[in-house]
């Protein structure tokens, strides 16, 4: 039972921790907690849903699965990325200047919107995404797995470890480091921040787009407020981690996932919430800056 | 002086806007209208709108057209009681609903302080009728009654000996769920009593920790969209106990949500098949050819609509408590059957049966 519990949070503390990516991103470069990340996450399931629908309707799935699968995931990034960039140019660039606060209450206002935005043109109502793999599974000493959860951990894994590279070895990625040190210095040095502002909306955003798309599949039932719930949790990983540490969202993520899980088996499922909440004040008691807070220089 | 008349003015404005409306006879709807229970919100206005077209087809009661005031409680209970008080202050003469047991209850003070009656097609939890107000009615049946059916049904039928025993915290999941356990009065073993959260989509770790315990039969107190997750996540752990659940859960997008092939088998306690009531034939045509499939409480509502609006005809007034009077008196002949209200406001019989899910349609099956 313990290594099924183990598999189970690790599956929701992987979507957690892609979801958690993008908070902590922006936040190292903008200081910004941008509310309005979950409903990204919330559009990538519906997008999903509406083009795999497409795909299903104009008989590309009938012709190959993994195709249509390929092209929903490929639009679907592109749908949400273009979303995030779009959120920045609108609702934050303008505010870049402005106090703190204000471009808080902007982000909430986007996230709002969005929801708001999504109910009235997509129904109120859960929308379901076809069952394409149905209960199918494997069983591994004593645990019980489908081949889609194990797709969402692999998935998951992969992605962070190229987002880490990216950052650590590319040269976007240290302009991206940079920028989060200091904005004035880096424009100095002649990084373009605009830019690296922009690709760190477009990277964080399509994270998002997966973990909402991934979710869909392996819950099936999409519904507008899906984005309140998980953008809460993944804030609370990425704060729990450090917020501004890729390393701190990805480990805090998971973390959350496994006490969530094991929490809920060992004491008692009915308060699976408060556990996180409580580690969280614990962490934060102990370490104000999280888990990775301030002691990771490399800051993004 | 100057605020005193322009008082007087705006109070006059708003006696003329209150007079012209006069000429109608305002019912109310109120039920989830909005979020992922909006299907049963929408079987509600639907049911309702049938009866009054009907009505209004024929001249309205009193002489007055019928209209009708749609309000969204969004399955909220602080959203009930607002809901409820700007139903009163537009001035209904009676409400048809809330859906939710959690919603109903506090809703029904606001209805009474109003003076006004309020017929549930749906709210099944007892609570609502023990406290003693007379102008609440109930035409679905009760979760003690619910609970007893299905406790017979796992007792007498499946002759099992282990369940797990889940609901979703709600007034209506918790008690229909305490109400089964109770029926199964040491009978049978109850290995898990826990719950979950609705809205939640994740039940993986409870449901791990439930088939460590090995159960024949889970049962569910809740409704259909985490009583599909349940099934379908149930299934994916290789968790392939029997699924029951109450009348929350029949709904057809439960089997969508839980897949056909997992949902399979389920067992639901619900009032009888309309289909197979003769009295029930004219509504169902009507309302299949006006807005298609029958939702599972599209009757209740349709029905609630005509017994408050055939008490109004024969109380020969809108008046409240000569209104309740009246309900409390008369013997309905509605497309349910024949119809009478008990002390409480519940109908004095009320036949639940056992339905199951299969090849992703719901049917009759076993009544004690």
């Amino acid at each position: 039972m313990f290594l099924q519990q183990l598999i189970n949070g690790l599956t929701l503390g992987s979507v957690y921790a892609l979801i958690a990516l993008g908070y902590s991103m922006v936040y190292g470069i903008l200081e910004l907690i941008n509310f309005a990340h979950g409903e990204i996450y919330m559009l990538g399931a519906y997008f999903g849903i509406i083009f795999f629908g497409l795909f299903t309707a104009i008989g590309l799935t009938a012709f190959s699965l993994p195709l249509a699968l390929a092209l929903t995931f490929v639009l679907s990034i592109m749908f949400c990325a273009s979303y995030g960039f779009t959120i920045e140019k609108i609702a934050y660039k303008p505010l870049r200047n402005a106090p703190r606060l204000s471009p808080l209450i902007s982000a909430i206002g986007v996230s709002i919107f969005l929801q708001n935005f999504v109910m009235l043109t997509q129904g109120a109502t859960d929308k379901v995404f076809p069952p394409l793999f149905g209960t199918a599974g494997f069983r591994f000493l004593s645990v019980q797995m489908t081949y889609l959860q194990l797709s969402i951990i692999v998935v998951s894994v992969i992605l962070m470890v190229c987002l880490r590279f990216f950052v650590r070895k590319t040269r976007m990625g240290k302009a991206m480091r940079a920028v989060a040190q200091d904005k004035v210095m880096a424009s100095l040095v002649g990084i373009n921040i605009d830019t690296v502002i922009s690709v760190t909306f477009l990277i964080g955003s399509g994270l998002a787009a997966i973990a909402g798309l991934m979710v869909a599949m392996y819950y099936g039932l999409v519904n507008y407020f899906i984005g309140y719930v998980a953008g809460i949790k993944a804030f609370t990983a990425a704060v729990l981690g450090g917020i501004g540490s890729i390393r701190g969202a990805m480990l805090g993520g998971i973390l959350l996932g496994l006490v969530e899980s094991l929490g809920g088996s060992y004491i008692s499922s009915e308060y699976k919430d408060a556990y996180a909440f409580i580690l969280l004040i614990i962490v934060l008691l102990v370490k104000p800056g999280g888990l990775f807070g301030k002691a990771e220089l490399e800051k993004v | 002086m100057k605020r005193t008349l322009l008082f007087l003015m705006l109070i006059s404005l708003i006696s003329i806007g209150c007079q012209k409306k006069q000429d109608v006879i305002k019912i109310g709807i109120a039920g989830p209208m909005t979020g992922d229970q909006a299907k049963m919100g929408m079987d509600f206005k639907n049911g309702v709108s049938l009866a009054v077209e009907e009505w209004n087809s024929q001249g309205g009661v009193l002489g007055k057209k019928i209209e009708i005031v749609v309000s969204d409680d969004q399955h909220d209970p602080k959203q009930a009681v607002s809901v409820a008080n700007k139903m009163v202050n537009d001035g209904v003469v009676g409400v048809i609903g809330h859906f939710n047991s959690s919603c109903s209850i506090p809703a029904s003070d606001v209805y009474n302080r109003a003076g006004i009656p309020l017929i549930t097609p749906g709210s099944t939890n007892p609570q609502l009728t023990e406290k003693g107000y007379k102008d609440v009615f109930r035409v679905c049946g009760r979760d003690d009654q619910q609970g007893r059916i299905a406790a017979l049904f796992v007792i007498q039928q499946l002759k099992l000996k282990n369940v797990a025993v889940l609901h979703d915290k709600t007034t209506y999941g918790q008690g229909l769920a305490d109400e089964f356990k109770k029926f199964l009065d040491g009978k049978v073993n109850v290995v898990y009593y826990g719950s979950i959260v609705q809205g939640d989509k994740d039940f993986k770790t409870v449901l791990t920790t439930v088939g460590n315990k090995d159960p024949e039969l889970v049962f569910f107190g809740g409704i259909y969209p985490e009583a599909g997750l349940l099934v379908k996540q149930a299934r994916e752990l290789s968790l392939n106990a029997k699924f029951m659940s109450g009348d929350g859960t029949i709904d057809p997008k439960f089997i969508e949500i839980a897949g056909a092939a997992q949902a399979e088998g389920t067992f639901l306690t619900f009032s009888p098949d309309p289909k197979n009531m003769p009295s029930a034939k004219g509504f169902i045509e009507n309302y299949q050819s006006r807005f298609g499939e029958i939702g599972p409480y599209s009757i209740y509502a349709y029905d609630a609509a005509n017994i408050l609006l055939s008490a109004i005809r024969k109380a020969n007034t809108t008046e409240g408590n000569t209104l309740t009077d009246t309900i409390h008196m008369m013997e309905f002949d509605i497309a349910l059957g024949k119809i009478r209200f008990d002390k409480k406001g519940d109908v004095t019989e009320s036949p639940y049966v056992i339905w199951i899910t299969k090849n992703g349609k719901f049917e009759e099956y076993w009544k004690p």
